[in-house]
């Protein structure tokens, strides 16, 4: 671009060029992202609808396509953030820590609840989506669907189907669950706090837990509970019952 | 801040190992959780450094997948081919899974006094 006499002059094109080769653009695409669905969500006073998740997903997906940056290019820069789901994972056991307590004289009836509705989670997704043509790939990553995503994500390499498929499915059913949730329990005329945010837990994890936590404090620390045993429960039945039934 | 990190990557490194030599088919990270509500358990609070570090990256679970779910560029194809049977699918499935998990709640477990009632 040198022109006679003109100074040089990077070109917004060449700043990219060395930019995107650096983590750093993912990592403020990511980050920006985020901040941004973040803000939404707050500005629509939390309605699930307008889940951070979602909203950061979409701007990036958009962006990269845009920028024309191959996904791997993106996550080789992003994986910095991806790396702390396991660190997030094991953190968990602190909100079930804290529900520890509720366990106490619940605890065959907790269980066999979340073994029912985990079965049910399972079952239901399988034959409508067999139903419904659903092809090999897209079944595979329902399996983990109502795990909290940094498991689900684990469980999804353990059996062999696409961690991206089940996150993005496992966010879904979070939303789903937290929109649709009031209504079911409603129509049901489940009554007890504990009842309804333990089932609220159970079916749509972190994302139905936090909609919990803001209807009632009781509701929110039985979804914590019911999204951790969960997690700990369908991280060894899922690979275990899928080695058995399915292959 | 940095201890409470440092003892959560120790927690998480010990699952990695047990999942890699001992439990295969679980994944690291759920060992080192389980791990780590055992110390609790035993300890029966939560020290400060693990629940600061702990709460905070908790606090942002949801953009730790961002990345993984941008994957989602990838399988758009069949995602659009798919996108009613797969939105049923999903809602038909989640209203089970609530309904299925409350019914059985409110069907078997007695149902103690002192319990607050809501609605």
């Amino acid at each position: 671009m040198a022109g006679d006499g003109v100074p040089d002059v990077l070109p917004i094109s060449e700043i990219w060029v060395y930019l995107s080769g650096s983590p750093l653009a993912a990592l403020v695409l990511t980050l920006g992202a985020y901040w941004l669905g973040l803000t939404i969500y707050e500005r629509s006073v939390r309605n699930p609808l307008a889940n951070p998740v979602l909203i950061a997903v979409l701007l990036v997906a958009m962006m990269i396509s845009l920028l024309e940056m191959p996904y791997a290019k993106y996550f080789e820069g992003a994986q910095f953030v991806h790396f702390l789901l396991g660190t997030a994972t094991v953190s968990l056991a602190i909100p079930i820590f804290k529900g520890w307590g509720s366990l106490r004289g619940r605890f065959l009836g907790l269980i066999g609840a979340l073994a029912a509705g985990g079965i049910t989670s399972i079952v239901t997704a399988l034959g409508v989506g067999r139903l419904l043509g659903l092809d090999q790939m897209l079944l595979g990553a329902l399996y983990a669907k109502s795990v909290t995503a940094p498991i689900a994500m684990g469980i999804a390499e353990r059996i062999g189907v696409s961690p991206t498929l089940t996150a993005i499915f496992a966010v879904s059913t979070g939303i789903l669950g937290a929109v649709l949730g009031r209504y079911v329990l409603d129509f049901l005329k489940i009554k007890a706090w504990w009842q309804r945010g333990f089932a609220l837990g159970v079916a749509s994890h972190g994302i139905g837990t936090s909609r919990a936590f803001s209807v009632h404090p009781q509701a929110g620390s039985y979804a914590s509970l019911g999204m951790g045993l969960h997690g700990i429960l369908g991280a060894v039945l899922i690979p275990y019952a899928f080695e058995r039934f399915v292959r | 801040m940095i201890q409470g990190l440092v003892k959560i990557f120790l927690f998480q490194a010990l699952g990695e190992v047990l999942s890699k030599f001992l439990l295969p088919f679980i994944p690291g990270p759920v060992i080192g959780l389980v791990l780590l509500l055992g110390f609790l358990i035993v300890r029966q609070q939560i020290p400060a450094d693990i629940d600061l570090v702990g709460s905070s990256i908790l606090a942002h679970l949801g953009l730790l997948f961002v990345p993984a779910s941008v994957g989602v560029v990838l399988f758009l194809p069949q995602l659009r081919a798919h996108a009613a049977g797969l939105a049923a699918t999903l809602i038909l499935s989640v209203i089970a899974t609530i309904a299925v998990t409350s019914l059985f709640l409110k069907t078997f477990s007695a149902n103690p006094s002192g319990d607050e009632d809501g609605r």
